[in-house]
């Protein structure tokens, strides 16, 4: 399976007439933005051009995506949302690089004891530099809903819109010749003929728990048995997030389009590892037989590539990193040696024990920060997204400020900041 | 360059005015340096003065705690201390308790930097070392110059309001606290690495330490259930609706004790749970689901069990703390032994 990537650099973003790339400069023109992603449950739809450094602050991040445009091998760049669900992966895809739909909308309340919790990006600032999103040309669009939708079906809503307006964006550059492209194959294993590289499979726990956080594969929810994967599938479209709960550490459909782990795995293949293939599987599974299945499951995929070693990132937490630790169990018992990639709850003063939940065989972690560690935040005197913060059954803690006040918060607000694909150079220590 | 101003505290024996005898003097003072605190000053030489010392017996710190600190820090802002030096204590438990209490409060209520100094099994260490910059000494003053050659370098910095370097570099005990830094390289780099160190039997190191909890011995089993008092327990947050207490929805700071004297089973309209991590629509409609009390009732009264205790113990579990939750369960473990429960039934989430 081959797919060739070809991006095109964004480093300014501007209105304009006409939607259009040039030399890196996206012009973006708003009225077709909102026409062209028209649906009958939006109200109004606010379009904002932010460059990184502008100094303004978004509330009630939703979702982040990449720009995206299906070239070769298919009609829309996320199958099972804008085409058939088709594998992808295969033929090229183009993207917008340093570009990024933001969605935000104020959706307050709660489904079966789930709300949509507080998510922040601020491109300038302490907090700045923790987020990959600071430094994203954003177009930040900003929901109002007509009456009536219940919670699942503004987030539908906003999912089904956020993608179409990824695609209207990178439109322009679908007949264009990439600056920069790139090759994902991993059928071809140059030069591996000295010696066999240790074969490595990326274990990737997707998250779906009631009817508000989710995430989806090929426009249907994640499922409790897992699923052999290829990695050029989740680089090309094949998941878009649907998890809106703590900020810092659940996966914008950004992190998947971009997989860090993904990426780097590739970088190395063929060198110092074969990288045989993904293994999707899902966590925060409710039921503790059901938990045992799935982590079974995984370890026997992981058997059945001949892996030699697995790679487990992680998405979302709670009793999810109960599944991490299960699976993380089957696996090593198979024989196969892991290395988990996690976030940490270790107390403000990060004198908590960091891990809810913990098996002898995770002796290789990765940590991507503590995510109770507090920040204070200057005034921003431009948000976007709303007048007042999320903070249904003071789940959080009150952040007793309006959003453009200064205010400290854990980084648990802070959207990406934590987030479990190794994206960041986030790291804690002990002193 | 200004001297850093330095107030050291020593007990009764250091600083020369008795043994164990005199362990039950209050707080005394002395302008400048009195026994190490001589050779703390020769150690900080021109950088440092060590314009205050003070004293007080083991004994009268620990039973009148109170007034002791309160006398000790009097005198240290007095004295303008730009930094406190309390012990060595090495492996002197009534002297390390005192350093580890002063050094403490001295930080939280004047905002005045601390360090101290003692042997890592010393009862004053664990208490002190999240807070305080501690000194691991060895057991007994034949340590005294090693020792102080540490304290002294780390007053100076401590009292410029200098970033101390790492534990392993600067020779205090590390805190335990987690802090976010920034790596060279991102976490999917480091995870790729780590995986090839491991499948390459080569040395790795985890990011993340392995919590260790201890060993908790169980209680022995019940002799006569027909005669035992059995309490629930629950950290699934049930409350008597509109939370009287307070009770957070996650990391709760407190736990609730309510009364169930009389009653044959939790009613929807007097109890809810404020559990912030799952959906409570089955506990609304139900709350027995999460405290078992019509289960219990039925057993009273077929006597298979002695009794329901009158009280049921709740708080929320979601995002708990390690440290406060252990003082939770002693707190409750406290009330219940008090009312002779022998046995209790914990419900989690």
């Amino acid at each position: 399976m081959r797919l060739e990537l070809g991006s095109f650099p964004v480093t300014r973003l501007s209105a304009g007439p006409t939607t259009s790339w040039r030399d890196g400069e996206l012009t973006v023109d708003a009225d077709g933005l909102r026409r062209a992603v028209a649906h009958e449950n939006v109200e109004a739809l606010e379009v904002h051009l932010v460059n990184p450094g502008d100094g303004v602050r978004l509330i009630h991040v939703l979702d982040v995506i990449e720009p995206r445009v299906k070239v070769v091998g298919g009609r829309g760049a996320f199958p099972g949302f804008t085409d058939a669900p088709r594998v992808a992966g295969e033929g090229v895809t183009h993207r917008l690089d340093g570009a990024a739909v933001v969605a935000l909308a104020e959706v307050m309340g709660s489904v079966d004891g789930q709300s949509v919790k507080e998510a922040i990006i601020d491109n300038v600032g302490p907090a700045a530099a923790w987020t990959p999103f600071s430094q994203t040309h954003n177009v930040v669009l900003v929901f109002h809903f007509v009456a009536g939708l219940t919670i699942p079906e503004q987030l539908a809503t906003v999912r089904v819109v956020s993608v179409r307006a990824a695609e209207y964006l990178a439109e322009p550059v679908r007949a264009l010749t990439p600056p920069r492209r790139e090759v994902f194959d991993i059928d071809r294993v140059p030069g591996a003929n000295a010696g066999r590289p240790p074969r490595v499979v990326y274990v990737s726990p997707l998250m779906h728990e009631g009817s508000v956080h989710n995430t989806y594969v090929y426009g249907v929810k994640v499922s409790s048995t897992p699923t052999v994967f290829h990695p050029n599938e989740m680089l090309d479209g094949a998941i878009v997030n649907a998890d809106y709960h703590i900020s810092a550490y659940r996966s914008a459909t950004f992190h998947y389009q971009n997989n860090a782990l993904i990426r780097e795995l590739h970088a190395r293949h063929g060198r110092d590892l074969d990288f045989v293939g993904v293994v999707i599987c899902q966590c925060l599974v409710v039921d503790h037989l059901e938990k045992e299945r799935s982590a079974a499951q995984v370890a026997k995929l992981c058997r059945m590539l001949g892996a030699d070693g697995a790679v487990l990132s992680m998405q979302n937490g709670g009793h999810g990193w109960a599944d991490l630790m299960l699976v993380c169990q089957r696996i090593e018992e198979a024989g196969i040696k892991t290395v988990l990639v996690m976030a940490e709850m270790s107390d403000a003063e990060g004198t908590d024990v960091g891990l809810i939940m913990h098996v002898p065989q995770a002796d290789a972690i990765v940590t991507v920060g503590n995510m109770d560690e507090e920040v204070t935040l200057p005034a921003m005197p431009r948000v976007l997204g709303g007048t007042q913060f999320l903070d249904w059954n003071n789940y959080e803690g009150q952040v007793g400020a309006k959003p453009s006040d200064a205010f400290r918060t854990a980084l648990r607000r802070l959207h990406g900041v934590c987030n479990q694909l190794g994206h960041s150079r986030l790291v804690a220590r002990t002193h | 360059m200004e001297r850093i101003r330095i107030v050291h505290y020593v007990n009764q024996f250091f600083a020369g005015v008795g043994g164990e005898t005199k362990a039950g003097l209050p707080v005394g003072t002395r302008p400048g340096p009195v026994g190490p605190g001589t050779l703390l000053q020769k150690l900080v030489g021109d950088a440092g003065e060590v314009v205050l010392t003070i004293y007080a017996g083991d004994n009268y710190f620990a039973e009148k705690t109170e007034d002791a600190v309160r006398a000790a820090l009097g005198r240290i802002e007095e004295a303008r201390a730009q930094v406190l030096v309390t012990g060595p204590a090495f492996n002197a438990g009534r002297y390390g308790t005192a350093c580890a209490v002063l050094a403490r409060r001295a930080q939280t209520e004047l905002g005045i930097p601390a360090v101290t100094a003692m042997f890592r099994e010393n009862p004053g260490f664990e208490m002190c070392r999240a807070a305080v910059t501690v000194v691991p000494t060895g057991e007994d003053a034949a340590g005294m110059s090693a020792a102080m050659e540490v304290v002294a370098r780390l007053a100076l910095k401590l009292g410029r309001g200098e970033a101390l370097g790492r534990p392993e570099e600067d020779g205090y005990a590390a805190r335990g606290q987690r802090r976010n830094e920034s790596h060279e390289r991102t976490g999917a780099e480091r995870a790729i690495a780590m995986l090839l160190d491991k499948l390459g039997a080569r040395s790795y190191v985890s990011e993340i330490p392995v919590p260790d909890f201890g060993h908790v011995v169980p209680a022995p089993p019940i002799v006569d259930l027909t005669k035992a008092k059995i309490a629930m327990v629950t950290t699934g947050g049930i409350v008597p609706r509109g939370n009287p207490d307070g009770i957070e929805s996650r990391r709760a700071t407190r736990w609730g004790k309510y009364h169930i004297a009389g009653l044959d089973r939790l009613q929807p309209e007097k109890w809810s749970s404020v559990h912030g991590g799952f959906d409570t629509q089955f506990i609304h409609d139900t709350p027995d689901r999460q405290l078992p009390l019509d289960i219990l009732r039925d057993l009273e009264r077929e006597g298979v069990i002695g009794s329901v205790h009158d009280w049921f113990y709740s708080t929320v579990g979601a995002g708990a703390p390690v440290h406060r939750a252990r003082a939770f369960g002693q707190e409750i473990a406290a009330d219940m032994k008090a009312a002779g429960v022998q046995a209790v039934i914990f419900t989690s989430t």
